[in-house]
């Protein structure tokens, strides 16, 4: 029944899920976010030709902007600090990362999308134009209004000074 | 330090790989679940959709059959198609309202009714009064949901009603209550549902302080009914709920047309056509009645409330607006 759909599974659902959690920031919203993509795209599997990532990618892309249009918004969701390893300053580094982290939490789904397939799936920018459904002058367009709000995020500016000054 | 694209690109690196605990594990069995149930809906509602609008159709055609058909086979036939046309079962409106006017009692029969399968937003639904008692009623799946009813009533205020679904919520007319053109043209209501953990309090304080009807209590419920008559109140909590799955129906109903051939059932009635995936909008699935003949002559007293607030907004032409889906 599969024509390959159990081995593209098999092999591809942890990085769709990594990929979601970094859109959703929640690990249960993420599998079902790619449960639903895939259910979806087992119903049009032998209509896709070639590689199916480009397909699968946008179908999270969209579910997780539906979804996140429908749910409350009224909190800035922040994870967990993670643990990393001990570098010049630890808690200074972790602070920034949590900054950063957080900073991400605020972008629109779009830009989200954008920066998450562009720097963490290694896709071209003319890929993602592919991949979220408009055109490349639009994703440049997003990517920079991203790195622009990332980059002036008071948080990260006051700590982007401190590390300066250290 | 300062950030850089390799800073982003190593944060992100860091966060999709750093879940603690189990690893995702994929259920191809329930992935195969979940698309099978998701053909199974696309099917329903495309099937659903062509009902819908076999039953407008069909509703049209009642209006050629002579009276006595329309009470008989001829109205079964009519309404059968609006029945299969449901995808899931929902509240069900009943076929008439009772009116109690002390000792003398009469009903009111459904004369147009909609479906919708979200809440979160405005519906506009429009409709052909036969009398000027015209009486409205919404239900719910969900009791606890915030429902706001507004309708143009003879005075420069917005009539309608307001309050927890608890059912139904809905009121009646009389000749005092309506404005002078009612019977002249087809009308409107505009009707919102909020889900009912819809936070009507916080945005009603944030608003204008929610303040209580009756002194030294809280902002209780009927407060935040009188709130939710404030247009800003209502966008905010629009904004922040969004659109949810939930399904309600509006049911209008009235008093028989005076010709037996009419049938009221409103303007054009818009079955969705580009919805058919189960992410999208509300799916509206009109039901059109015929009119029963006969009934009471006595005039009830109004029972439709001004809901205090200002003009209602401006809202788009067609009659049922669902919002476009995103696949």
């Amino acid at each position: 029944m599969d024509d390959g759909f159990a081995e593209y599974v098999a092999h591809r659902h942890l990085r769709l899920c990594r990929m979601a959690y970094l859109l959703t920031r929640d690990w249960g919203t993420a599998e079902d976010v790619v449960q639903t993509a895939l259910a979806k795209a087992w119903l049009a599997w032998r209509r896709i030709e070639g590689n199916p990532d480009p397909y699968v990618y946008r179908i999270i892309v969209n579910t997780h902007a539906s979804w996140w249009r429908r749910r409350w918004r009224g909190e800035v969701p922040a994870a967990t600090l993670p643990e990393t390893a001990d570098l010049r300053d630890p808690a200074a580094e972790v602070d920034d990362q949590a900054a950063l982290w957080s900073a991400i939490g605020t972008l629109s789904p779009r830009q989200r999308a954008v920066i998450v397939l562009h720097y963490f799936e290694g896709r071209t920018l003319a890929q993602v134009a592919e991949i979220v459904g408009c055109s490349l002058g639009a994703v440049k367009s997003q990517l920079s209004r991203a790195l622009t709000r990332l980059r002036v995020d008071p948080d990260i500016q006051s700590m982007t000074l401190e590390g300066v000054q250290r | 330090m300062s950030y850089n694209e390799s800073d982003l690109r190593e944060l992100l690196n860091e966060h999709g790989h750093g879940r603690a605990g189990r690893e995702p594990s994929a259920r191809l069995d329930a992935i195969v679940r979940r698309g099978r149930r998701i053909r199974r809906t696309r099917r329903a509602v495309t099937a659903g959709t062509a009902l819908a609008f076999a039953a407008v159709a069909a509703a049209g055609l009642t209006g050629l059959l002579p009276a006595g058909a329309q009470r008989g086979e001829g109205a079964a036939v009519a309404q059968q198609p609006v029945d299969s046309a449901r995808v899931t079962p929902g509240p069900e409106l009943d076929d008439t309202m009772k009116v109690a006017l002390g000792a003398k009692k009469f009903d009111l029969h459904l004369i147009h009714s909609q479906r919708f399968e979200t809440v979160g937003g405005m519906q506009k639904v429009t409709f052909t009064p036969t009398s000027v008692y015209t009486g409205d009623k919404v239900v719910c799946d969900d009791p606890r949901a915030w429902v706001v009813i507004q309708y143009r009533g003879n005075g420069p205020e917005p009539i309608g009603s307001r309050g927890r679904c608890e059912g139904s919520i809905g009121g009646h007319n009389d000749e005092l209550s309506v404005p002078s053109d009612w019977l002249k043209r087809p009308q409107s209501m505009q009707i919102w549902v909020f889900p009912g953990d819809a936070p009507v309090r916080e945005v009603a304080e944030a608003v204008n302080g929610c303040r209580p009807r009756m002194k030294g209590k809280d902002c209780d419920e009927v407060a935040q009914s009188v709130a939710l008559g404030n247009p800003e109140v209502r966008r905010r909590l629009s904004a922040l709920v969004g659109e949810q799955p939930s399904r309600w129906a509006v049911g209008i109903y009235d008093r028989p047309a005076p010709s037996a051939s009419a049938v009221p059932t409103g303007g054009p009635s818009v079955a969705p056509t580009a919805t058919v995936v189960p992410t999208g909008g509300p799916t509206v699935a009109p039901t059109a009645s015929a009119v029963p003949t006969g009934g009471p002559t006595v005039a009830p007293t109004a029972t439709a409330v001004p809901t205090g607030g200002p003009a209602a907004e401006p809202t788009a032409a067609v009659t049922a607006s669902p919002t476009a889906p995103t696949p």
